[in-house]
């Protein structure tokens, strides 16, 4: 009954991998990630794991998957165009080495030690959190370390630039700004040039602190 | 007949090949990037057999740190492909081969 269910889930990941792989449409190898995440969720469950197998529907097919599928509709991402092939000589040699391959992980996988799961508690919630703050304290707080690292980097990758670039500078007198200097990702469609005649008009207009433009 | 320890990590191993070879073969970055969840989510199926058949919880505790890990990466991942997208218009890592933007 268990080799049943394990063949079916086994079978449902595997599928919806080589669907992820093979599908043109990024919306479409998404949906089948999905899959392979909530069949791989019944997995642990069978392996009595019940809460990663919870964080495991939470977090990556809700969470991480809301995010990959928002971002591929915001950029509304087209198909990809099917390419040459460039490296067909090399097609017998792979089959050849993953033959090698698969052979040799089947030995390996013969001559695992094959325990017997006895019915535990181990993956219930209240010993792996047991675990989690006393003993694997560092591993814990080293992860909300990342996490806010990780909130630091995306608010930096998704600011705004300012109209000016790097190498932009105010200097004192008149203020004719080249198109060069200008940073072009931030620069609207219809610039004019403008003149000035202090430092400080110039920073009023273009909406910088002059005090902030003296660089070392 | 009971699933077999061996069995998980044939899946596993299965599951990873998989995810390794559209990483390789795939040239959109979006999809490069869920190939690499694949990857990662191959290595967690291990950690939670090897727990699950010898008795140990930290096999499902790195799983749980694994999986804080993919979401940095997909928060941080998925906004350098927006400011590439920014740049570029297009999501082809072929023509983000130079990392200068």
């Amino acid at each position: 009954m268990l080799a049943l269910l394990f063949i079916l889930f086994a079978g449902m990941a595997i599928g919806c991998a080589l669907a992820v792989v093979a599908q043109r449409n990024p919306l479409y190898s998404a949906i089948s990630l999905i899959g392979v995440f909530v069949s791989l969720a019944c997995l642990y469950v069978m392996l009595a794991a019940p809460f990663i197998a919870a964080v495991q529907v939470i977090v990556y097919a809700g969470a991480i998957m809301v995010l990959v599928v928002f971002v591929i509709m915001l950029l509304n991402v087209e198909q990809e165009e099917r390419r040459r092939n460039r490296l067909k000589f090399l097609v017998p040699a792979a089959v050849v080495l993953a033959a090698v391959l698969i052979a040799e992980v089947a030995f390996m996988l013969q001559s695992v030690a094959n325990p017997t799961p006895a019915v535990s508690n181990i993956g219930l919630t209240g010993s792996i959190g047991a675990q989690l703050f006393t003993r694997y304290l560092l591993p814990f707080e080293i992860t909300s370390i990342l996490l806010l690292m990780a909130i630091v980097g995306a608010m930096t990758l998704a600011r705004r630039g300012g109209l000016l670039s790097s190498e932009a500078r105010l200097v004192p007198g008149a203020q004719q700004l080249p198109l060069s200097m200008v940073d072009p990702r931030a620069t609207p469609d219809d610039l004019t040039l403008v003149e000035t005649d202090s430092s400080e008009e110039a920073a009023r207009l273009l909406g910088v602190d002059p005090r902030n433009t003296e660089r070392d | 007949m009971e699933p077999q320890l061996s069995w998980y990590l044939a899946l596993s191993a299965v599951l990873f090949t998989i995810g390794v070879t559209g990483v390789i073969i795939k040239r959109n970055v979006i999809a490069m990037f869920m190939c690499i969840e694949l990857m990662l989510n191959a290595v967690n199926l291990t950690f939670v057999a090897f727990a699950s058949f010898f008795q140990d919880v930290i096999g499902q505790l790195f799983v749980f740190i694994v999986m804080t890990v993919a979401a940095a990466e997909a928060a941080v991942g998925l906004g350098i492909i927006i400011a590439i997208f920014r740049n570029r218009e297009s999501l082809d890592v072929d023509e983000a081969s130079i990392l200068k933007l």
